[in-house]
């Protein structure tokens, strides 16, 4: 590299050695992260890596060559960076670090605590690690999306520190930043809070009280876990001795807040109420024929049918159920039409 | 019983014309074995000639949905007449495919 002087000529000349090393190193380190991230079950949005061009590390020793004795000294030649949803995984994935690398502690730096009232930015946790093996460190950035979206842009104005922003820009980074962190904060509580939600939800599906259980999406997977559909289900299996295909049942959310189910306890009551007509219906729709596979979702499908039956839906109410389930589409007005027919038979509502 | 398979780009589509019964069951497994590998794709299952099903032809197509899904890729079940809507219905089946 032209206008280096010999110094860091011979860094240079080391760093080419050293690449395959370095390469190497990058592997290592990648795979201890991300089998650490995996057997930790820790969601996150990008795990990266790189091993700095020689066109990087000739821009850096121009500026401050001398500073570098070796080329051991320079900590970032490998740099590994973690981006999260949450801002308490940083925290997290860093206690990891620590047990997977050895910490460079007089060189890493927590710029999140480090943030004084005129400081500049939304910045992340940098260390600089060993990995047994290798004489190098190297530097592991740990941030959230919001960190990574602010400091994304903020390099891309293209200048590199907050001495040489304009002070009007300057102040308006800073007040996103704020923001950011703010919005970081509000995401880690609603996180907590949902998972507090879900679990004060088990105990009460758990000790059988529905009835203080409003329905959503999260009570009443809880409530399904619990299999109050199996007996049913397995009713109707019995009459052709088929197998049952598992299946969500989620999608009947919609249906039981459109029947106006407004708690588990309300689903609780359709769900024993209609199971019985349920069961008949299947039986004189299975009974002539010899189909020994059915989906777990028959038992549901069908209280829904006899509950709006029953309840003076008619066909319409049919149609808007299969609506529901299928999406709007022209296959659902002759399937309302063929339930209704096959339900009339069974002489159970007053249909016309 | 025949099944005809085409591709058109990211679609493929499985015609399948007479009546899908366990005799039949078999070769139908055969004929849409290339569709278990297809990846980030819509494959249309098109009964528009299919005169009957039976349990058989029901786990063929559940096959071809669990490897669809387990590839990126979509079912679609198009043109039933009135007697396999009433299987898919009866079964329950209804509420896993996407039927046009």
């Amino acid at each position: 590299m032209d206008g280096l002087d010999f110094h860091c000529q011979l860094l240079l000349d080391e760093y080419r050695d050293a690449l395959p090393t370095l390469q190497k190193m990058q592997e290592d380190v990648m795979e201890r992260l991300h089998k650490a991230l995996e057997h930790n079950k820790l969601a996150v949005t990008t795990v990266e890596s790189r091993v700095k061009t020689e066109q990087s590390l000739a821009g850096k020793l121009a500026l401050k060559g001398a500073k570098y004795t070796t080329l051991s000294d320079i900590t970032d030649l490998v740099g590994a960076r973690i981006v999260t949803y949450y801002t308490d995984d940083v925290d997290r994935i860093a206690a990891l670090s620590e047990q997977l690398f050895e910490i460079d502690w007089n060189n890493s730096v927590d710029k999140r605590r480090l943030h004084q009232l005129d400081s500049f930015g939304y910045n992340s946790l940098h260390y600089i690690c060993r990995i047994p093996g290798y004489d190098f460190r190297f530097e592991l950035q740990l941030r959230t999306t919001l960190q990574h979206a602010w400091a994304a842009i903020n390099h891309d104005t293209g200048y590199k520190s907050g001495v040489e922003i304009p002070r009007e820009y300057m102040r308006r980074m800073n007040r996103l930043a704020g923001m950011l962190e703010m919005a970081d904060d509000e995401f880690s509580r609603i996180r907590l809070e949902i998972n507090d939600y879900r679990r004060r939800v088990q105990t009460l599906v758990a000790n059988g009280k529905l009835d203080d259980v409003l329905l959503d999406g999260d009570t009443f997977r809880s409530y399904l876990q619990a299999r109050p559909l199996d007996a049913l289900n397995k009713r109707i299996a019995a009459i052709n001795q088929a197998e049952i295909q598992e299946v969500p049942l989620i999608r009947y959310l919609r249906v039981l807040l459109a029947l106006q189910c407004k708690t588990l306890g309300d689903v609780e009551r359709l769900f024993r109420k209609y199971e019985e007509d349920a069961y008949r219906l299947a039986r004189h729709q299975l009974g002539n024929t010899d189909l020994d596979i059915i989906s777990s979702s028959v038992g549901i499908q069908n209280i829904c049918i006899v509950c709006i039956l029953a309840t003076g839906g008619g066909k319409i109410g049919l149609v808007r159920l299969f609506d529901v389930l299928n999406g709007h589409n022209s296959q659902n007005d002759a399937l309302a039409e063929l339930t209704f027919e096959q339900a009339k038979n069974l002489h159970l509502w007053n249909l016309h | 019983m025949t099944t005809t398979i085409q591709q058109n780009g990211n679609q493929w589509i499985a015609c399948f014309n007479g009546r899908l019964d366990t005799a039949a069951a078999a070769p139908t497994a055969d004929a849409v074995k290339p569709l278990m590998e297809v990846a980030n794709s819509e494959i249309i299952l098109d009964c528009s000639q299919l005169e009957y099903i039976s349990s058989s032809g029901l786990r063929i197509f559940l096959s071809i949905r669990k490897e669809a899904a387990a590839h990126g890729s979509k079912v679609i079940v198009r043109s039933i007449n009135a007697d396999i809507r009433q299987v898919f219905m009866m079964t329950g089946f209804i509420s896993l495919f996407e039927i046009q």
